[in-house]
């Protein structure tokens, strides 16, 4: 992430602060399984780390997901990229980006970052192949100077996975 | 494109369409008969003229105007909502989802209502129930609210106003998806009504939602479009199963309603697709840039090199300087490489292949490029050709008719002719236009139908020239008259007949370009004999006999024919043997 879509990024409304302190203490008392909470005084940026579920392909291995939120959250879906190295996964670009719905066109503020987590984690444990998506070279060209998914047309063809 | 000019002219056109392909003899939809009779139209045209009279003024399709689409709206969705006695915002639901076709509608909630209402969120019973709690957790921001400041639709998923007020205004803001908004709750597909919207949303958010429902019933229902003129907010709703696709919106903006490119019979939609996509592509471009020029090796702009020496020098600020055969910098160029004005590297480099490649693509590109330009020049000058018929007939109706009715002491309804042959010039354009496009996309191995196609189009340009010629040239002599001219119901009767043997000719020739030329198949060698004759004598027939008939023209292959025709002498109109004037132009025989 570029400091620039950083610095551009409005704080938090008053309505998703309150909902966030909310967020956060519901975390601490009964986090997602399988997620750790990164604590920071920064309450627009999560940093969660994940664990693949045992008996799937990413058993054993730690990842961390960025979860930026938007000024109108929850209103807004918030951004959630897997920092570097994003596992591999057909729908996780190199450069984290994740191709799931209810991130983009289906997010509803009735959803949570908990409940988030969660899809993640079942779509990464419903992967039989690790690999990249086909058009990662491209995409990911696409998206230099530091871009936003939340700016991509996604196109969510595969529900399989 | 044209809209402006033909803005000021909404009432002619109008009109010249209304009666356009309508004229006694030939019905412009009647195409079932079209491909026995095309050329030889004549022997049924007193026949069958009854039954087109009948016909002539079947509109295919209805101009509806934003009060018309609100009061059909509006129709539909109390119609449904009597009918199926649900509420009325529930009907809006059902119908959008139905792309607003009542019997749809009507089907499939009488054949299964549970799964309609599955389907389009209009749950019969609320999924959750709390009837005795005080106080409520707003399933989006967490807190507790009183009763009364929660709302929920019908599944009961509470949420507070100001969450639910949030929730609406966002989807708003996202675009037209606002009409099939659903509760919250990620598990619910309870259905959020325009009642809801109303209640909770600001004016100017219920106002943009009302215009996404105006727009979703003409865009989402099969049989509406919007017309396709920029700036038009005028819709058209088109009958199913009619022939013709040819709409003429009340703006004045004519266009066909299968593809919504401007209209452009005699040529089928894909084809204009394919050619309009051409025009606007770079690809002509890029070809052109191909075939006359090379980038400067440098900067990589590309430089066209008009004539003169191969020493090139790129424009600033790159002032690269460069060799135009071998793209090498001009400083190798020197006797080591055999003198400025032989560059031996060239030679040596074709020698050994390394320029084939782009060379030929060169070549390629520049013989393709130059066959379409043969036809786009003349498909774009047909183009502004029209642009200044418009124009004209606009002068001639504000200013001229009035003069030259005061010139020869005529009533103006006396000079209708006049607008009339200007309207069907303005047509020809169009239709001349388009054979262009036709005749870019015709096979090259069909010679047969490209030389008749050719044929055709020569004396289509040929007959409307003359009477362009005709109205622009011929006329204006009688608006200098000092007194009325004695000459001037001649000039009547000639631009008259010019008029109507023109239209005659062109319903003709779209009707035979629209049946792909089938009769140069169907008539085996007799057509094609008569259309490579006619083809080879082309050139001389114009000089001569020009703007003859289709219809005479085929005689001259089908022998027998001759003793039942004969040919008018103003205008050379093939009239059947037992009329005793012409059909055309009511010359005597």
């Amino acid at each position: 992430m570029t400091s620039s879509s950083a610095t551009s990024r409005k704080a938090l409304s008053k309505i998703a602060s309150n909902r966030l302190q909310k967020e956060l203490v519901e975390w601490q008392v009964n986090p997602p399984v399988g997620f750790k909470h990164k604590v920071t005084d920064n309450l627009q940026r999560w940093v969660i780390e994940v664990n693949g579920a045992p008996g799937t392909l990413y058993a054993n291995e730690t990842y961390q997901l960025q979860v930026d939120f938007p000024e109108h959250y929850p209103m807004e879906a918030p951004q959630v990229i897997f920092l570097p190295p994003a596992p591999l996964h057909p729908h996780i670009y190199s450069n984290g980006h994740i191709c799931l719905d209810i991130l983009y066109d289906s997010w509803s503020p009735a959803m949570t970052v908990s409940s988030v987590c969660i899809s993640i984690l079942s779509m990464l444990s419903s992967s039989t192949v690790k690999q990249r998506p086909e058009d990662n070279d491209r995409y990911v060209k696409n998206c230099r100077n530091g871009r936003s998914p939340k700016e991509t047309r996604w196109w969510f063809h595969d529900d399989k996975v | 494109m044209d809209s402006d000019d033909d803005m000021h002219d909404a009432n002619d056109v109008e009109s010249m369409d209304e009666d356009f392909y309508s004229g006694e003899a030939d019905d412009y939809y009647n195409s079932d008969n079209a491909d026995v009779d095309d050329y030889e139209f004549v022997e049924d045209a007193d026949a069958d003229s009854d039954v087109f009279t009948a016909r002539r003024h079947q509109q295919n399709y209805i101009i509806l105007k934003e009060e018309d689409i609100r009061q059909r709206q509006e129709n539909d969705i109390t119609g449904v909502a009597g009918v199926l006695s649900i509420p009325r915002d529930a009907a809006i639901t059902l119908l959008r989802h139905y792309n607003w076709s009542v019997s749809k509608v009507h089907d499939a909630w009488f054949s299964d209502e549970d799964r309609v209402r599955k389907a389009v969120g209009l749950l019969a019973k609320p999924v959750v129930e709390h009837p005795n709690l005080r106080e409520f957790t707003c399933g989006i921001c967490f807190e507790s609210h009183q009763r009364d400041k929660i709302m929920s639709v019908a599944c009961g998923h509470p949420f507070c106003i100001t969450c639910w007020a949030g929730y609406i205004s966002t989807s708003i803001i996202d675009g037209p998806g606002c009409l099939t908004l659903r509760c919250p709750d990620p598990s619910c597909g309870a259905a959020v009504g325009q009642d809801m919207i109303n209640l909770l949303a600001r004016k100017e958010e219920k106002a943009k939602y009302s215009q996404y429902l105006l727009r979703s019933y003409i865009e989402d229902n099969r049989k509406t479009k919007w017309c396709p003129a920029p700036g038009c907010e005028y819709a058209v709703e088109f009958a199913a199963g009619s022939e013709g696709y040819d709409v003429s919106c009340l703006c004045s903006f004519n266009f066909c309603w299968n593809c919504t490119e401007e209209a452009h019979r005699p040529v089928d939609c894909g084809t204009v697709g394919r050619w309009i996509m051409k025009n606007s592509a770079e690809s002509e471009n890029m070809n052109w840039i191909l075939a006359n020029s090379k980038p400067c090796p440098k900067c990589k702009r590309p430089i066209e090199k008009n004539q003169g020496c191969m020493h090139m020098t790129c424009t600033p600020p790159c002032k690269f300087e460069f060799c135009w055969l071998c793209l090498g910098a001009w400083t190798d160029h020197g006797e080591r490489t055999g003198g400025f004005y032989a560059c031996n590297r060239y030679e040596a480099a074709k020698q050994e292949g390394a320029y084939d490649e782009a060379e030929r693509r060169r070549e390629m590109a520049k013989n393709s490029l130059e066959r379409y330009t043969h036809y786009y020049e003349r498909w774009a000058s047909n183009q502004s050709s029209r642009q200044k018929a418009l124009a004209d007939l606009h002068q001639m109706q504000t200013v001229h008719l009035d003069i030259l009715s005061d010139a020869q002491c005529q009533p103006e309804s006396q000079l209708k002719f006049i607008i009339e042959a200007w309207q069907q010039i303005v047509e020809c354009r169009r239709v001349l236009k388009w054979t262009y496009a036709y005749g870019y996309y015709l096979a090259e191995y069909e010679h047969a139908k490209k030389q008749f196609f050719e044929y055709l189009q020569g004396e289509a340009e040929s007959g409307l020239e003359r009477l362009h010629q005709c109205a622009e040239k011929e006329l204006h002599q009688f608006l200098d008259d000092e007194s009325p001219s004695s000459n001037f119901n001649d000039f009547r009767t000639k631009l008259a007949g010019l008029t109507s043997v023109t239209r005659n000719y062109f319903e003709n020739l779209v009707r035979a370009l629209e049946n792909g030329l089938s009769d140069v198949e169907s008539h085996g060698g007799c057509s094609r004999a008569a259309s490579s004759k006619n083809g080879g004598s082309s050139k001389a027939s114009r000089g001569g006999g020009r703007g003859k008939g289709i219809a005479s023209t085929r005689a001259g292959c089908s022998r027998t024919d001759d003793a039942s025709h004969w040919s008018c002498d103003q205008c050379t109109y093939a009239n059947a043997r037992s009329a005793t004037t012409c059909k055309m132009c009511q010359h005597r025989r």
